[in-house]
C-alpha cells in the first residue's frame, strides 16, 4: 500500500511540473472566452448559450488534455528506462499500475470539479456539482482506457489513436444501438442481424458516456443523485475492469 | 492481453511474451470478475428508447457565421442537411406534420442568410415541407416562399410559380395564387414568361375576363414577346376571350 500511495504522490508531483495546471488554466480561459463571446452574439438567452457552450467545450478539453498527459507520462517513463529501474526493485507489477493509475484518478477529479467552478456562475450550484462529479467521473474512465492503452502498446500515437476512437465510440454507442435496432430498410437481412448482434455485444463492454455530463443538467434539467451514484457505481466497475486488464498486459511483458 | 502488434513495440520489450501464469492469480480473479459484473451490469440496463426530440431554433446567423469559420455556404448546406435529416433521427421517423413548421422556417432562412445564392431551403420550403396535408402549414411555407422572393425575384421565381399552383389546385385560394402570380409578373423580370404570364390564365380562370384582357392586350402590344408561336398562341387566347363575350364573333379556333 505505501509503494502504491508513493507512486501516485510522485505522479500528481509529476502532473505539476509539466505544468498541467497552467495548460487546464489556459483551456478553461480560452473556453470561457469563446462561450462568453458566443452568448454575446445571441439576441436572447445568452446565459444559457454561455453555460452550454463552456460545458460542452471543457469537456472535449480536458478528456483530450488528460488523456494526452497519461499516454505521454508513461511513454516517458517506457523510454527513458525509469520502469526499468522500478521494477529492478520489489515492487510488484501490479503496485506500480495501480499506483499510476491512483495518481492520474487524483488528478483528473481534480481537474472534473475545477472544471465545474465556474458554472456556480451561471447555473444551479447543485446541477453544477453534479456535472462536475460526473466530468471527473468520465475522466476517470478515458484515464484508466488511456493506461490501458500505452501499457498494451508502448508508444504515444496508437494509444491516441485507441484512446480518440473509444472515446467517440462509447459517446456514440446508443445512437448506433437505436439505428441498429430501427433500420429504413433490410431488417431482416442476414448481414442486418449480424450487424446488430456485434453492435449489442459491443455495447456490453463500453459505458454509454452520451449520456454522462449532459449539457442539459445545468440549464434545463437537473440529473437525479441517483444517476449520478449509478455513474459512481458504473465508474467503479470499469475502471477496475481496466485496471485489471492493465495489470494482466503488464504481468504478461518482458522487459 | 492485447495482441502484440510488431509495429507498435519498442525493440527491448518486443521479446517473447511471459505465459498466463506470470499474472498472479489475484490479478486475473479481479480482471475476470470486473469483467463479468461489468458484463451483468450493462446487460441489466434497459435497452435505449428512441424518443423524438424537439427541433430547437438554429444559433443566430451572426454566431453560425462565425463558426463557419469563413466557409458559410458549407455552414448552410450542413444547415439544410441536418434539418433535412432531422425528421429521421436515430430509431424513429418523424413526420413533416409533427414538426415545429416556425422552427423550421427559421432554419430554411439561417440557411438563406448564409448562402443567398443556395436553392435548396426554397426547394424544401416548397417541395417537402409545403407538401404536407395540411392548408395552415402549407401557407405558412408559401408566405415564407413569398418572403424571400421579395429579396432575390430573378432567383427565386420558380418556388413561388410552384407555390402559385399549389394556392390554386391544393388550397382552392384562386385570390391567393393570382397574388403570387402579379408577384411574379412585377418583380420577376428575367423569369420565363409562362410564370410572367400565369397571372392572365388565373384572372380569366377566375371570371375576371376584362382583367385578363387588358393584361393579355398589354402584353401583346409590347415588345415584351417575341417568338412568333407565343404571340399567335396568345392572340388566339385573347380572341377567345372577346367571343365568351361577343360569341357572334368568335374566330375560328384551333381544336
Amino acid at each position: 500500500m505505501y509503494q502504491i500511495l508513493t507512486i501516485s504522490r510522485y505522479t500528481l508531483l509529476e502532473a505539476r511540473r509539466a505544468h498541467l495546471p497552467l495548460l487546464f488554466a489556459c483551456a478553461i480561459g480560452a473556453v470561457l472566452a469563446s462561450a462568453a463571446f458566443a452568448s454575446e452574439l445571441a439576441v436572447i438567452e445568452g446565459l444559457r448559450m454561455q453555460t452550454a457552450f463552456y460545458a460542452a467545450g471543457i469537456r472535449l478539453a480536458v478528456v483530450f488534455i488528460m488523456a494526452a498527459h497519461v499516454i505521454a507520462s508513461v511513454t516517458r517513463e517506457f523510454d527513458d528506462k525509469g520502469l526499468d529501474m522500478l521494477l529492478a526493485l520489489d515492487l510488484p507489477r501490479a503496485h506500480y499500475i495501480l499506483g499510476k493509475l491512483c495518481g492520474f484518478l487524483a488528478a483528473g477529479a481534480v481537474v472534473g470539479l475545477i472544471a465545474c467552478v465556474p458554472l456556480l456562475l451561471t447555473a444551479p450550484a447543485s446541477a453544477a456539482l453534479q456535472w462536475g462529479i460526473a466530468l471527473s467521473l468520465e475522466l476517470a474512465v478515458v484515464i484508466a482506457f488511456a493506461l490501458f492503452c500505452v501499457v498494451a502498446f508502448g508508444q504515444f500515437m496508437p494509444s491516441a489513436a485507441m484512446v480518440l476512437a473509444f472515446y467517440m465510440l462509447a459517446r456514440s454507442i446508443t445512437t448506433i444501438r437505436l439505428m441498429s435496432a430501427h433500420p429504413v430498410s433490410g431488417g431482416d437481412t442476414l448481414s442486418h442481424a449480424v450487424s446488430r448482434w456485434l453492435i449489442e455485444g459491443l455495447a456490453l463492454l463500453l459505458p454509454a458516456l452520451d449520456r454522462w455530463t449532459q449539457t442539459v443538467w445545468l440549464t434545463d434539467a437537473p440529473e437525479a443523485w441517483r444517476g449520478i451514484f449509478a455513474m459512481l457505481l458504473e465508474t467503479v466497475l470499469y475502471v477496475t475492469l481496466l485496471a485489471g486488464a492493465a495489470m494482466v498486459d503488464f504481468h504478461r511483458r518482458n522487459f | 492481453m492485447l495482441p502484440r502488434l510488431p509495429a507498435f513495440s519498442r525493440p527491448e520489450i518486443a521479446g517473447i511474451e511471459r505465459g498466463v501464469a506470470a499474472v498472479p492469480r489475484w490479478v486475473g480473479l479481479l480482471f475476470v470478475t470486473a469483467l463479468l459484473a461489468y458484463v451483468a451490469l450493462r446487460a441489466s440496463e434497459p435497452a435505449p428508447v428512441a424518443a423524438a426530440s424537439a427541433l430547437e431554433a438554429p444559433l443566430p446567423v451572426p454566431a453560425l457565421r462565425v463558426l463557419s469559420l469563413g466557409e458559410p455556404q458549407a455552414m448552410a448546406q450542413t444547415l439544410v442537411l441536418a434539418l433535412q435529416a432531422f425528421d429521421n433521427q436515430p430509431g424513429i421517423s418523424i413526420p413533416f406534420l409533427a414538426l415545429d413548421y416556425q422552427g423550421v422556417i427559421a432554419w430554411l432562412n439561417a440557411a438563406l442568410m448564409l448562402d443567398a445564392r443556395s436553392q435548396y431551403p426554397l426547394m424544401m420550403a416548397a417541395q417537402l415541407y409545403g407538401q404536407v396535408p395540411d392548408s395552415g402549414r402549407q401557407r405558412v411555407m408559401c408566405e415564407f416562399v413569398h418572403r424571400k422572393f421579395l429579396e432575390r425575384p430573378n432567383a427565386r421565381w420558380r418556388w413561388l410559380a410552384h407555390c402559385a399552383i399549389v394556392a390554386r389546385h391544393r388550397l382552392n385560394d384562386s385570390a391567393l395564387a393570382l397574388r403570387y402570380a402579379e408577384a411574379i409578373a412585377q418583380h420577376a423580370g428575367g423569369a420565363s414568361s409562362w410564370a410572367r404570364q400565369m397571372r392572365i390564365f388565373m384572372l380569366e380562370d377566375m371570371g375576371e375576363i376584362e382583367r385578363a384582357k387588358v393584361l393579355l392586350g398589354g402584353l401583346l402590344a409590347g415588345n415584351e414577346i417575341t417568338d412568333a408561336r407565343e404571340i399567335y398562341f396568345l392572340t388566339e387566347r385573347l380572341e377567345k376571350m372577346r367571343s365568351v363575350e361577343n360569341p357572334a364573333a368568335a374566330p375560328k379556333t384551333r381544336q
